[in-house]
């Protein structure tokens, strides 16, 4: 028998007016593990991430963490459950400093010696947010604000990591630096559920993952398994 | 000389009144993005509830004024009612159409305004008669450079000063506050923080609701006459008044309200009918000449 997943989606609907943009997606993660979730522009993946957050209402299906339902939840309720999301185009709040930034994150917990420490493991991670600490976030580069999205969703101290396309725009070098960094944190016990379009490097980074068509569930299975499969390979990988 | 000091006072004066109604305005722009066209009316709200909450304490009356205890908690009731109304508005009319287009809530905000107005004007123990505003503070006279100034607008003057200060603090660096810039900027990227939006837009209404009944006081303190339709026209100069000190931001609120206040003053100096038109010349000035306002700046975003 397999055991619970941490994170169980069934037949997920969610529409945008008349356009139904996810159309029953199912798909599970269990702890420890990277799930990467690819496909083309469009084809709805970002929604399923602010669905499971509680940015987007789900027009059906479910959302299981750690055996809870969270369709009917608010967001700020969900974060408070462990998932901690790093949306798309990074969305650091322009006007704060870095910490600042990284101390928003740290909004939910009350201890403040917990904070300082949190802060200090971020700062390891990351040590060009310790260089930057009071600059405003809005004057960061592309790489340093994804690096602070990041930071400040580890501040939440999530179980659960969503990652919205961490590579997006980002130069290769930097891009290579972030999915270092990841895979460190996956290491550390935080389990990830990756978003990109860049599926190479999705499915380099993940052990499994499901293939995303406008709005349904195409393929799935072991991220080694997909990335021999001639599908994938004609279609994500320019083979 | 004595004549410049003695409009500067009363400047000073009005300008209290419009730099803590414009307060609101601000703030509930920052946060939301939608200008509150009911927002004068919890001046309205505050003023005239403070004329039914002093004549429940009247048995406490000492002469014509009541005890610094007794007006202390008359103001806290009168800006905890306010703020409570002010919360359940947005509640009700905001709230709802909250990711509609900003139209809509304009549009809802002048109904909210009209409602306001003339529900209480309908009620036949308030109706749309004026009354006459009690005398809260008994009111000594001090001369300054030959100028008299009067206690209770010494005491405006003050409490508009410290109300700003306190709130610049709150905003900057208390807990809420962050919470306050943090939904201002992003309310997605908030709630992902566990920011409960909700909650904090609640909140921000109550502030606004609260400074525009002790604005509310201030005027009918100054200028003892309530009646149901008093804020419309202190609501539009005082959001000529954030306008002016750039919409969004607390210390420009403050600035815009007294230098609209101090330019009235002087220009119903020079003609009674001047002094209304000023408030507008102004605004279009401002929106000519630097239309982000004195504070205001355009925001970059690096997406």
């Amino acid at each position: 028998m397999r055991k619970m997943a941490m994170l169980e989606v069934k037949d997920l609907k969610v529409s945008y007016g008349a356009i139904q943009a996810v159309q029953g997606v199912s798909f599970r993660l269990d702890k420890g593990e990277i799930v990467a979730l690819i496909g083309s522009n469009g084809a709805g993946k970002s929604t399923i991430l602010r669905t499971i957050s509680g940015l987007e209402r789900a027009k059906g299906g479910s959302i299981l963490f750690e055996g809870e339902e969270l369709v009917r939840l608010k967001a700020h309720k969900i974060v408070e459950r462990g998932i901690a999301h790093v949306p798309e185009g990074r969305r650091v709040f322009p006007g704060l400093t870095v910490t600042e930034n990284l101390r928003m994150g740290a909004n939910l917990l009350r201890d403040k010696a917990k904070i300082t420490e949190s802060l200090g493991k971020v700062f390891d991670i990351f040590p060009r947010l310790k260089e930057r600490e009071r600059q405003q976030a809005g004057t960061l580069s592309g790489g340093e604000q994804q690096m602070l999205a990041l930071g400040r969703a580890l501040m939440t101290e999530g179980k659960l990591l969503m990652l919205d396309e961490p590579s997006m725009g980002l130069a290769p070098i930097i891009v290579e630096e972030i999915f270092e960094v990841i895979k460190r944190i996956n290491a550390m016990g935080t389990s990830i559920l990756l978003i990109e379009q860049n599926a190479f490097l999705a499915l380099n980074t993940a052990s499994r993952a499901y293939v995303l068509e406008t709005g349904k569930i195409t393929m799935e299975g072991d991220s080694k398994a997909l990335l021999d499969d001639d599908r994938v390979k004609a279609a994500y990988l320019g083979a | 000389m004595t004549y410049f000091f003695q409009y500067l006072i009363y400047g000073l004066q009005l300008g209290s009144v419009y730099a803590l109604l414009a307060l609101g305005y601000t703030m509930v722009y920052g946060i939301v993005g939608m200008i509150n066209f009911a927002h004068g009316d919890f001046l309205m709200i505050g003023a005239l509830g403070t004329y039914f909450i002093a004549q429940a304490f009247e048995s406490f009356q000492v002469g014509s004024a009541y005890p610094m205890l007794i007006i202390g908690l008359i103001i806290l009731i009168a800006m905890v009612g306010t703020g409570a109304i002010a919360s359940g508005v947005e509640a009700i009319a905001y709230r709802p159409l909250r990711n509609k287009p900003r139209m809509i809530a304009l549009i809802t905000a002048v109904g909210v305004s009209m409602f306001l107005e003339n529900f209480p004007r309908a009620l036949p123990f308030i109706g749309p008669n004026p009354r006459s505003f009690p005398t809260l503070f008994q009111a000594k006279n001090l001369d300054l450079f030959g100028a008299t100034i009067t206690t209770t607008q010494l005491v405006m003057i003050v409490l508009a000063v410290v109300t700003m200060v306190v709130l610049y603090l709150v905003v900057n660096r208390t807990k809420i506050g962050s919470q306050m810039r943090a939904v201002s900027m992003d309310k997605d990227a908030a709630s992902l923080m566990g920011i409960n939006i909700n909650k904090v837009i609640s909140i921000t209404f109550f502030i606004g609701g609260a400074l525009a009944a002790v604005s509310g006081i201030c005027y009918a303190s100054a200028y003892p006459q309530v009646d149901v339709y008093m804020g419309s026209w202190l609501g539009n100069m005082s959001f000529v008044s954030a306008v002016l000190g750039g919409i969004g931001d607390i210390r420009g609120a403050m600035l815009g309200g007294f230098i609209l206040g101090i330019a009235q003053i002087f220009a119903t100096a020079i003609n009674s009918t001047f002094g209304y038109a000023v408030g507008f010349i102004i605004l279009i000035v401002i929106l000519l000449v630097k239309p982000a306002g004195i504070m205001g700046r355009l925001v970059v975003e690096k997406v």
